[in-house]
């Protein structure tokens, strides 16, 4: 997947002629953003927490390389298998090749955005192993064969009727798409099978703990307790930089990550995995796998773009974003949409590859606004705007325009003889004060642009009219 | 595997800087009454807590449950308090899985139980949260197949928040520990919320005082 301009565009044009679509964003995104601003709100020193956690997020990426190694000895110390992946490759096939170890057949995953950036389920699929996706909305869009396109809500573009189909063909048997408890009871029931029989359980990971060797796991279905319980095998697949020193830091972390992703206090299961089932347990997998998966992250460590590591996917500027809330989560043709996606996406999969994305910004400041972190989205897309010019990627076209315009807005009189001009020229396609350009020349778009005022405010300024 | 882990390594450790951490956050809530707080902070999430005197009315009150539940198969964890009360010899009418002691199969009969019965290793109150602890006689999938949840525990488990859990934490961790803060639930189907997904549908927690 890519998002360039043209891409980008063509998508956002078709969400945003979605009615359905459109009603369905505005009321998922607007009700996380109410239910965030509400949970916050009962905490008075809210705002000195951020602040400690984004101290926090700074500091221990400072260290990361330490806290990443306290966390593999006592990892290793608990039981657990630790993995080093360089690449999206490279996780898939330390993941697959358990897989072939054990005999595995079936994989019960539960929801994770750094499997989806990799790709594991296509990869599952060509090593003989079927992943089930068992979040219900991550299930919804695999039935649908779609990526996901929202953080925590992954198919906040389906509706019931769609899911009601999609249930239908998967069970043989009819479904209402009145009855959303229905549909969910017959989830758990297609799905229990699955957790039963998988002989391997697939999770991501909220937060890595490094003082015990933790993965603490976050999920409110309780799908995560399954995948980390039912089958034999527990592989979790995480990003580097999700790590914290301490336990006193992973609450700080959990306080802050639910109540920004759904308003929740705490979501209803989280769920701390250290290592294998013990000697004296009942149950539990014999073998836990943890995959560091790397990805390009430790290139951003010491870069202007350093901040981003600090993000813990809560998804909460995706709820406030303008830009997403209209050309929803598909436009950014990344598993990572929104303002942190527009910045995270170019950088981990390649600006070229993603040149829209860090216009797909109105730079109004809310994402940095609601952000547990206070990351500064707006400055590295900035950032990453200037990167585009200086590697290139920018539109020629553009470029020349920039730099026609900069050449003469550096001297008066010139400027004064183009706008002039402008003003003579513009004449046969003012219509009640508005230019009529033809639309394949109109760079605003749909929208008109305005005249040339008769006279500048230049010139009334020097006139005293104003 | 070894090269990629010395690259990625040697990459992070270029950056190193010496960043202080900020002095621990010290917690800032603070309640009049823990198990007043636990009791209204499960039931805003849909949780089913109950709190009496002692541990004879709460057994009581788990009676009652398990009657309007109509209970017939319970798997119970080994564990106190629930060790002490006999549930056999109280309630003869259930097939009860006690795990480490009865025969048969804890995951098949998990997986077809009525109800799972645990205590807790604490309760937060701020969020209405129980934590439960893997280890000998504690089984996973007792609290986690069946529909129903129900946790008995002691008023002096009590935690104010989790600030407050993590830093009176000590020694090493079970592999596994899990926070439940109210029954399975999910909204991924047009923001409906739906109770009961994967995990228990309800979840009920019987607080009694006495110690």
């Amino acid at each position: 997947m890519t998002a360039t301009v043209s891409e980008f565009r063509e998508r956002a044009t078709v969400a945003i002629a979605d009615v359905r679509l459109q009603t369905a964003l505005e009321g998922a995104t607007g009700r996380f953003a109410a239910s965030r601003e509400a949970a916050l709100a009962e905490l008075p020193w809210a705002d000195e927490l951020r602040d400690h956690f984004k101290a926090m997020r700074a500091a221990t990426l400072a260290n990361l390389a330490a806290h990443l190694e306290t966390f593999e000895r006592n990892a290793l110390a608990a039981g657990a298998q630790v993995h080093w992946a360089q690449d999206g490759a490279e996780a898939c096939a330390i993941v697959t090749e358990i897989a072939r170890r054990r005999g595995v057949t079936l994989a019960a995953k539960s929801k994770s955005m750094a499997t989806e950036e990799i790709h594991l389920n296509a990869a599952l699929a060509e090593a003989g192993v079927r992943p089930v996706e068992t979040d219900l909305g991550e299930w919804i869009i695999q039935l649908a064969k779609e990526p996901p396109s929202h953080i925590i809500a992954p198919a906040i573009h389906k509706t019931k009727e769609q899911v009601a189909e999609l249930f239908e063909r998967e069970s043989g048997r009819p479904q209402s798409a009145d009855d959303i408890p229905a549909l969910t009871a017959e989830a758990r029931r297609m799905l229990r099978e699955q957790f039963l029989a998988a002989g391997m359980g697939i999770s991501g990971g909220n937060v890595m703990v490094a003082e015990t060797g933790s993965v603490v796991l976050v999920t409110n279905e309780g799908n995560g307790r399954m995948v980390t319980t039912a089958p034999p095998v527990h592989v979790a697949v995480i990003g580097i930089e999700k790590i914290a020193p301490a336990w006193d830091d992973a609450a700080v972390w959990l306080s802050l990550l639910a109540r920004s992703a759904t308003g929740q206090p705490m979501s209803i299961y989280t769920t701390v995995v250290t290592g294998p089932r013990r000697e004296a347990d009942p149950d539990g997998p014999e073998e836990v796998h943890v995959v560091l998966l790397d990805n390009g992250r430790s290139h951003l460590l010491g870069s202007k773009y350093e901040e981003v590591l600090q993000c813990i996917r809560c998804g909460a500027c995706l709820n406030v974003c303008p830009v997403y809330r209209e050309a929803g989560g598909h436009a950014y043709g990344s598993p990572y949409s929104g303002p942190i996606g527009a910045v995270i996406s170019p950088l981990l999969f390649g600006l070229d590859k993603y040149a829209a994305l860090p216009h797909a910004s109105s730079l109004c400041g809310a994402c940095k606004d609601v952000c547990p972190a206070r990351i500064d989205l707006p400055r590295m897309l900035l950032e990453l705007r200037a990167d585009l010019v200086e590697q290139g990627l920018a539109p020629t076209k553009e470029g020349a325009m920039e730099k026609a315009a900069a050449f003469a807005l550096r001297y008066d009189k010139l400027w004064r003889v183009v706008t002039g001009l402008g003003r003579v020229g513009q004449r046969p396609l003012l219509k009640n004060g508005k230019l009529q350009v033809p639309d394949q020349f109109n760079p605003a778009g749909e929208r008109q642009l305005p005249s040339l005022a008769k006279k500048s405010f230049h010139d009334l300024w020097r006139d005293g009219e104003v | 595997m070894t090269q990629t882990r010395t690259n990625i390594l040697s990459r992070l450790k270029m950056q190193q800087r010496d960043t202080a951490m900020p002095p621990m956050w010290q917690t800032q809530q603070g309640f009049d009454d823990l198990a007043e707080q636990f009791v209204a902070a499960l039931t805003a999430v849909h949780g089913e807590p109950h709190l009496t005197p002692n541990l004879e009315t709460a057994a009581q009150k788990l009676g009652e449950i398990l009657t309007e539940l109509g209970a017939k198969r319970v798997v119970c964890n080994d564990e106190v308090p629930l060790s002490d009360l006999n549930l056999a010899e109280r309630w003869p009418a259930i097939q009860w899985h006690i795990v480490g002691q009865s025969t048969g199969d804890l995951r098949d009969f998990s997986a077809t139980a009525d109800a799972g019965l645990s205590s807790g290793a604490a309760a937060i109150a701020e969020t209405g949260t129980l934590v439960i602890r893997s280890g000998p006689g504690k089984s996973r999938v007792a609290t986690l197949f069946p529909p129903v949840h129900i946790a008995l525990l002691p008023t002096n488990c009590l935690t104010t928040d989790l600030f407050t859990f993590t830093a009176s934490r000590t020694g090493d961790l079970p592999a596994n520990m899990t926070f439940v803060s109210g029954p399975s639930k999910t909204a991924d189907i047009e923001q409906t919320m739906a109770i009961g997904v994967h995990g228990p549908k309800r979840f009920i927690v019987i607080l009694y005082r006495e110690t």
